[in-house]
């Protein structure tokens, strides 16, 4: 079976068709944001011309639509409808986008404090403005009863035509700030990730070869279904780099458990960490245009660190700052101002554009230094590498203050440092082996380093998770996701292991209905439980379970593009 | 309050619910305690709001432990690893203020500390050992001896260990608000205790009558914690911040709400903030932190409200209201006029004075006898010696004690007298206790 991966980026639009572990061919092609649906075809074409046979074929699509639309604020006109009860001010948040507060409290175990005033949700109509075309239901603590969601939403939906999105079915963990956004930016692109996949079906149907699926990208670097990114569109955010992250997995060689990804492009720098073979997650979710979401995603931090980089020149110490702004187009290609670009090229340690023409640049600099030109440039390659090293050793000191809730962990924190570096990228040559000396690490700079992202498009697999929390005081188990609070039959009898066992049967309910295969493995990701004591008795436990299918990528052969 | 507008966080939270340690399965220090109190601040956004830095607390060293402390038999019998990460992480609370890393700091941890004395034979009222005097000799021994340190008890409880701890010590002001010890434990904390020779009025108690509610905890705040830090202008504040005042709690008769709480930490503004009590896991403590904290982050608390809150629950009676206004004209007055105190009436007009105490150990059921002198010296706190013995370790043992600002007078005697002491063979135990050279040697 053949799998094409498609990354629409911001510059360029890549593609590739892999079959088993191999590249067979990639395509690239600039993003035309016009006519995003041509230049998507354009590369879709490129490499379908390579398909041999009848064989079938997936599609794996990692769009820049909704991440567009929001970085522009170009969704629909959505208002949020928000069940607060008591707590921190709402207003405080200081939310961008109108926001409508009902009257309603659950609490911590998701017991009704108070109900929802009818009266309230009656007089929705009138207080939801005409121009409104989406809309948001959100309750605090709507992860452990989704109930007042669902009545108003229900509500709602009598008079209501546009897209509807309840907090709970995006995301099954606490923060109501982060679930006011998600469920906002989810309702605000539903509409346009709605034509965009009616586009997408009808061109399956024109294909000269038989499409059998078409997958769309998301945050986390797996992939969903087209009918799931209809219902959650927001997932579908920050999936290039993503995908950059992924294609790296798929292509390294790297045997340690623990490394670091270092993808270094003309503006900035991206770094994800690998830890024991699983690549990082951000602790709450995506972070996109200043909007903190619930939306799982991998962890990448950017460094205003490129081979286009501005150079700064302190004399007094005689040291180079690199970044963060742009130089603009390097004097060897024809630009005006130096880069970390022309360092290497003049060094002889990369061949791009006039090395002529950088050499001369830096000769007249040097001069007025009193310096050689060759030890002017060197500083910049060092100071480039150092400041690498730096951002890596920045966020390795974050990750290893990631706050921990039990003694065991405390004395036995997980090992996140990491034992290589891998890179990818344009200048990856010139600084990857310096960055690995000076770290004192084995490095590896990956193959395709041009179209990664693509690859790891196409190597993705598919993502779903779900969390389920069973409280047996209260004799209520509750799945957010799937909109589910029921009672448990035998309270008292539900222990540990049959919560393991619900979440995963559940999970794989889910991914039999969503269309998922039931090839990939399911696992728990996080668990809690506590017996619960009132009065010097245990009266019950609270499990708390989070299971996902095991995620992960295809892993493709580097060597040779065959 | 703090502007927001400032580059560093306003409050920089050390929160460790201790997951996965408890005193035994069903006791009120067990793994549940904070599971409430994190459902409600990661609900809220707090751990990711930009005036709020969430820390990981480390371990407190030996060294730090040893600088506060007098352990018999020794420190490796008492002292846990979850021991340890309370004291560290309180620290750390403390060096992230005197960093400049955030404006002000939270300990949200446990296991408590504020009932651990200066010596140690076991566990008392849930505390090994004492967070806080752990924290502030910390700070003393970074910034120097100079350094004036404020604690602010507002736990239900007497914070009994803390005022032992620093009893005689010049530079440091404890002042305890609690429910009357004549009706909760540790049965202490009564206005004729007001410190030692050497720091005499600087240990302050306002015992409250069972009742007082979010109004007479905060008639005694305005009333007398709030002149009393003005008039002593202190370096630092430190809240111990117990829980157990609320009307909910298990353990205690207090009416005070998260309300109240979230208005005193604004009132006291403390640098430092270290949980103690509380045990109304979920009524009281999801609430009362979260209030606390964003009063601590000058974030606006209005609307945090229990659910089981009711106007008629947490109102104090008129009668009531003027016994704690009483009270509060009581304490005022005695620390107006501490300095009029005749100390030689007090303590003595002999070289020593002594003092005797049978503390119980109500955690691990243990009876410590103690015998303490006091050098009553004229040019510094002076140095003691505390002989200790107790049920479980009956071979009675001796510490010399020698005080930040020693002299050099007394820094000799209590020399020689660890010398005589070492020599005299009844005791299993002699310890040498000196803060300032770390060299707390047996």
């Amino acid at each position: 079976m053949y799998i094409i991966g498609i990354d629409v980026g911001g510059t360029n639009t890549d593609a590739a068709l892999i079959k088993g572990d191999e590249v067979v061919a990639m395509a690239k092609t600039p993003t035309r944001h016009a006519d995003l649906f041509a230049s998507t075809s354009t590369a879709l074409e490129e490499v379908l011309r390579h398909c041999q046979g009848q064989e079938p074929l997936r599609l794996h699509l990692s769009t820049t639509l909704s991440t567009n639309l929001i970085v522009e604020g170009k969704g629909v006109p959505t208002v949020v409808v928000a069940i607060p009860g008591p707590g921190v001010n709402l207003a405080s948040y200081q939310f961008p986008f109108p926001l409508i507060e009902l009257d309603g409290y659950i609490d911590h175990r998701g017991r009704e404090v108070s109900p929802l005033d009818a009266g309230e949700i009656e007089e929705l109509k009138a207080r939801i403005p005409k121009d409104c075309r989406a809309l948001a239901v959100v309750g605090k603590f709507s992860h452990r009863n989704p109930s007042h969601e669902q009545q108003v939403a229900t509500a709602l939906s009598q008079w209501f035509s546009g897209v509807i999105s309840c907090g709970h079915r995006l995301a099954g963990r606490a923060n109501f700030p982060r679930r006011i956004v998600t469920a906002y930016l989810n309702s605000s692109v539903a509409k346009q990730q709605l034509e965009f996949t009616v586009m997408w079906r009808r061109l399956r149907e024109q294909l000269p070869v038989p499409l059998e699926e078409i997958v769309i990208l998301k945050a986390d670097g797996g992939t969903m279904t087209l009918a799931d990114s209809e219902e959650r569109p927001v997932e579908t955010i920050l999936s290039g780099p993503a995908a950059s992250i992924m294609g790296v997995q798929a292509l390294t060689s790297c045997a340690k458990p623990n490394y670091v990804i270092v993808d270094i492009g003309g503006t900035t720098t991206d770094l994800a960490a690998v830890v024991e073979g699983k690549v990082l997650f951000a602790r709450d979710g995506a972070t996109i245009a200043g909007n903190k979401t619930l939306v799982p995603a991998l962890l990448t931090r950017s460094v205003g660190l490129g081979g286009d980089s501005e150079l700064n020149y302190d004399r007094e110490r005689g040291t180079f700052h690199i970044g963060p702004q742009r130089a603009g187009t390097p004097v060897c290609l024809g630009g005006e101002k130096l880069t970390p670009t022309d360092a290497a090229v003049a060094l002889g340690m990369a061949e791009i554009g006039e090395k002529e023409r950088a050499v001369n640049a830096w000769h007249i600099w040097a001069e007025g230094l009193g310096l050689t030109w060759q030890e002017l440039a060197q500083k910049v390659i060092d100071a480039f590498t150092a400041q690498l090293a730096e951002a890596i050793e920045d966020l390795y000191s974050g990750l290893e203050n990631v706050p921990l809730y039990t003694v065991s962990e405390i004395l036995m924190p997980p090992k996140v440092r990491p034992e290589a570096v891998v890179g990818l990228g344009a200048p990856a040559e010139v600084f990857i082996p310096r960055l690995g000396g000076i770290l004192g690490l084995e490095w590896e700079i990956v193959p395709f380093a041009a179209g990664a992202n693509a690859v790891g498009a196409a190597a993705a697999r598919t993502t779903l998770s779900l969390t389920l929390h069973a409280d047996t005081e209260l004799g209520i188990v509750t799945i957010p996701e799937l909109g589910v609070r029921e009672k448990l039959a035998s309270p008292i009898s539900f222990d540990l292991h049959q919560a393991r066992q619900m979440a995963e049967e559940k999970l794989r309910e889910l991914a039999v209905q969503a269309g998922y295969s039931s090839e990939q493995e399911v696992y728990i990701v996080e668990e809690e439980s506590f017996p619960l004591v009132r009065g010097f008795r245990t009266v019950g436990r609270i499990h708390m379970i989070r299971t996902q299918l095991r995620p992960g990528v295809r892993r493709i052969r580097g060597g040779g593009n065959g | 309050m703090e502007a927001m507008a400032e580059n560093k966080p306003s409050v920089g939270l050390v929160f460790f619910p201790a997951f996965d340690w408890a005193i035994s399965p069903t006791h009120p220090e067990r793994q549940e305690r904070l599971l409430y109190t994190r459902d409600q601040i990661q609900e809220e956004g707090l751990f990711d709001h930009p005036a709020i830095k969430e820390f990981r607390p480390r371990l407190a060293e030996d060294e730090e432990i040893l600088r506060t402390h007098i352990f018999v038999p020794s420190l490796a019998k008492h002292v846990t690893e979850s021991h340890r990460i309370a004291a560290g992480g309180t620290i750390l609370a403390a060096d992230l203020v005197v960093d400049g890393l955030v404006g002000r700091s939270f300990a949200l941890l446990r296991p408590p500390g504020h009932h651990a004395n200066r010596v140690v034979h076991g566990s008392r009222g849930f505390c090994t050992i004492n967070n806080e005097a752990i924290m502030v000799d910390h700070l003393r021994h970074r910034l120097g001896p100079d350094l004036k340190v404020a604690i602010v008890d507002t736990d239900a409880h007497h914070g009994d260990g803390t005022q032992d701890i620093f009893y005689n010590d010049p530079g440091v002001l404890h002042i305890s608000l609690h429910q009357d010890g004549r009706t909760l434990y540790p049965g202490t904390g009564f206005l004729s205790e007001r410190g030692g020779p050497a720091a005499y009025g600087q240990t302050v108690n306002i015992p409250l009558p069972p009742g007082t509610g979010d109004e007479g905890m905060l008639m005694a705040m305005e009333r007398v914690v709030l002149p009393i830090l003005q008039d002593w202008q202190p370096d630092y504040i430190v809240n111990a911040a117990g829980q157990d005042n609320h009307y909910s709690d298990p353990l205690t008769n207090m009416n005070f709400s998260a309300q109240g709480y979230a208005r005193l930490t604004e009132l006291l503004a403390p640098d430092i903030v270290v949980l103690e009590g509380g045990y109304s896991i979920e009524s009281a403590l999801p609430y009362v932190n979260l209030g606390l904290l964003l009063a601590l982050a000058g974030l606006d608390y209005s609307k945090v409200q229990e659910p089981t809150w009711q106007r008629q629950t947490v109102s104090q009676s008129a009668s009531l209201t003027a016994q704690v206004a009483q009270i509060c004209a009581e304490v005022l007055s005695l620390w107006e006029r501490r300095s009029e105190a005749d100390l030689e009436e007090i303590f003595g007009r002999q070289d020593f004075f002594e003092r005797r105490r049978h503390i119980h150990y109500d955690t691990d059921n243990i009876y410590e006898q103690q015998q303490e002198y006091i050098r009553l010296c004229p040019s510094c706190a002076g140095w003691r010696v505390i002989y200790t013995v107790s049920n479980v370790y009956p071979t009675p043992s001796a510490a010399v004690l020698i005080p930040w600002h020693v002299c050099p007078q007394c820094l000799k005697e209590g020399e020689s007298h660890y010398q005589r002491e070492r020599e005299n063979t009844e005791f299993g135990l002699v310890i040498w206790h000196d803060p300032r050279t770390d060299s707390c040697k047996v």
